[in-house]
């Protein structure tokens, strides 16, 4: 049964910057069911980042509405905001994002630290996240003493630990060479099959060839949204266990 | 505000400052200046206080002293200079009738007199009294004993050293027993008084004291007021020994009733009111200085907080992406702000206490001085210094916490 986790209406985006009026969204609708697995595809300057940064709740619409499992998001203030991100999402960046000075189980544990979870709670599910996606025998490595591909499955380790309703993942494969950005792929594929909705914004076709279902945006419009009927999948799994 | 996510911001804002240790240490110098000088305020208001309440304590808290001069400074000079003489007759005749005071002894002092042993001379003040001063705390002796009363009456020529005096005239030797003169005339050392000279009262120090009658033959009692040294045995009865001494000077001195007292009835905390100008002027300074560097520092810190949030946006951008709130941003780089200037403090305390060290062994002077700070006074530096803190980290905190997520991850 379908049960949607993510509505868009009409929803439009507009920045000023200075003279110029910036239209980076002109009204998108489309609707996320839970469990999932779609691409969002786009040029670089068609709005597919603003699009995702919406998504996340780490912006707002200038119009339209937004809910977030059955909830106007906005209708929500920065503190409610900040609580779904804390609860509901998990973030995969392009550029990693990890806290650079922070051992990887610091940089897992930090959604739980502001969830309130006691430390003892937070070293455990922390741990469990970095050997879910193979990093066990890294926990107290910083990310400088890690490769790209370790640095973002740390960052996924992260996006995990809070078990999210979504993965938003902005270009993950955007700084890793071709063998690793299939590691992660490969990650997202067993995280998707446990039954976690996953967004993956892509401007690369073989990335987002692994997605279920191809959602392009050019101008800010969507320009076409349909399944993806021949999935890439058939590809080993690193033997790791998910939680 | 949860728990964890206080020791998130406080283990934040200490690695941050680990990071920059230098950085931090410069920033902060201001902030260490403003403490460093409420501490050494507070070490000098301590020394001064503890002085005189030792003073007070050496002199005697229940002794009232009737005296030609003022000694609190409330009546005009010009006034105190034109009062008579108090005589030696009033003195006895006030003696005779005081009903209330637990011991009476008169004061008569002359100035200037040369003193000589074999070995060394000396330029004194020496005070002629009677045996029963030496009951009061003022007449304590340490070494050997004051007057008998038998040499009130006999021409003995005993004399009792004060404790400066004892120790620069006998370095080595002991006083007791060894022969003076004074003005030329031998007397017998008998007895050396406790030390009683503080910050503020040094010259006491520096007296003899002979029996009375010896006195007058050898200086004469003309032209000396006499002061009488009047102890009233409990502090309850002072009030009452007060208004004694008031009515029977009155009529001792034949005073119409609508003139003025022509004399003072001082006490011993007089004192406390002649060093309030000198406690108000390091309180002013000390304040002043403070507050100076205080606003210096708070606009260092201020600056450096700005740096630290500008470097650190996309940490911000991150810790917001995976969920933290404003409060907890803010939270995180007060407390940094507030860490930096404790930091500061704790290093201005740690001066402070050695200047205070230091100065109580190069400076003899200070000796009235503690040679550490005192506790309440490091509290009050620290104190100020985290409020300072602080005030100086709610600005950038708050720019910190405003910060939009989208634009502090996009930050390189």
């Amino acid at each position: 049964m379908k049960q949607p986790l993510i509505v868009l209406e009409k929803v439009t985006k507009v920045y000023t910057t200075g003279a110029d009026t910036i239209h980076a969204l002109r009204g998108i609708s489309l609707s996320i069911d839970v469990n999932e697995y779609v691409a969002i595809m786009g040029p670089s300057g068609s709005g597919k980042s603003t699009l995702m940064h919406i998504l996340g709740c780490l912006d707002t619409p200038s119009s339209g509405r937004y809910w977030f499992g059955g909830r106007d998001v906005t209708t929500l203030d920065d503190e409610e905001l900040a609580q779904i991100r804390n609860r509901e999402i998990g973030f995969v960046f392009q550029l990693f994002n990890l806290l650079p000075r922070a051992t990887a189980l610091k940089n897992v544990e930090l959604p739980l630290i502001y969830a309130g979870v006691p430390a003892e709670e937070r070293r455990r599910r922390a741990r469990a996240a970095l050997e879910a996606v193979g990093l066990g025998d890294r926990l107290f490595h910083r990310p400088t003493e890690l490769s790209g591909g370790q640095r973002q499955r740390v960052a996924i380790a992260r996006a995990l630990v809070i078990e999210p309703s979504v993965i938003l993942a902005d270009e993950p494969t955007g700084n890793l060479d071709t063998a690793a950005g299939l590691d992660i792929m490969r990650l997202f594929e067993r995280i998707w099959a446990r039954g976690t909705t996953i967004v993956v914004v892509t401007h690369e076709e073989h990335i987002a060839r692994h997605a279920r279902r191809i959602i392009r945006i050019r101008d800010g419009l969507i320009e076409s949204d349909t399944p993806n009927p021949e999935p890439i999948t058939a590809l080993p799994s690193p033997p790791v266990q998910l939680p | 505000m949860r728990r964890t996510e206080l020791r998130e911001a406080l283990s934040t804002a200490v690695s941050a400052l680990r990071f920059n240790a230098f950085r931090s240490l410069l920033a902060t110098l201001g902030i260490a200046i403003g403490a460093l000088f409420v501490s050494l305020m507070g070490w000098l208001l301590y020394g001064l206080d503890t002085a005189l309440e030792r003073t007070i304590t050496l002199l005697g808290q229940d002794m009232l002293y009737v005296d030609k001069w003022d000694w609190s400074g409330r009546t005009r000079w010009a006034e105190v200079r034109s009062r008579k003489d108090i005589t030696l007759q009033q003195a006895r005749a006030l003696a005779q009738e005081l009903q209330t005071a637990q011991i009476v002894a008169p004061l008569i002092e002359a100035y200037g007199v040369r003193l000589s042993t074999g070995a060394s001379t000396a330029t004194v003040t020496v005070t002629g009294t009677v045996s029963a001063y030496g009951l009061t705390p003022a007449g304590t002796v340490a070494l050997g004993r004051f007057f008998a009363p038998v040499e009130d009456r006999s021409n003995t020529p005993v004399v009792v050293l004060g404790h400066a005096v004892a120790r620069q005239l006998f370095p080595t030797t002991h006083p007791l027993g060894q022969t003076i003169r004074l003005a030329g005339h031998p007397f017998t050392v008998i007895g050396v008084l406790v030390q009683q000279g503080t910050i503020f009262t040094q010259e006491i120090d520096k007296r003899v004291y002979i029996p009375l009658p010896l006195f007058i033959r050898l200086f004469g009692a003309a032209n000396r007021s006499v002061t009488i040294a009047v102890k009233a045995g409990s502090e309850e009865r002072m009030e009452q020994l007060r208004q004694e001494l008031r009515g029977l000077m009155r009529r001792i001195r034949r005073l119409a009733p609508e003139a003025p007292d022509d004399f003072s009835i001082n006490e011993i905390q007089a004192i406390r009111e002649e060093i309030t100008g000198l406690r108000q002027a390091v309180w002013g300074i000390g304040l002043g200085m403070s507050m100076l560097s205080f606003v210096v520092g708070i606009i260092g810190i201020v600056n450096i907080m700005f740096v630290s949030v500008a470097e650190r946006t996309l940490e911000i951008g991150i810790r917001k992406a995976v969920g933290a709130r404003r409060r907890s941003i803010a939270l995180q780089f007060l407390i940094e702000a507030a860490l930096l200037c404790l930091a500061g403090a704790t290093i201005a305390v740690v001066l402070g206490n050695a200047i205070a060290a230091l100065t109580r062994t190069v400076v003899p002077q200070a000796e009235f001085l503690p040679p550490y700070i005192p506790l309440y006074h490091i509290g009050i530096a620290l104190a100020l210094a985290s409020t300072a803190g602080i005030i100086a980290g709610w600005v950038p905190a708050l720019r910190a916490a405003r910060l939009h997520p989208v634009e502090a991850l996009r930050y390189e």
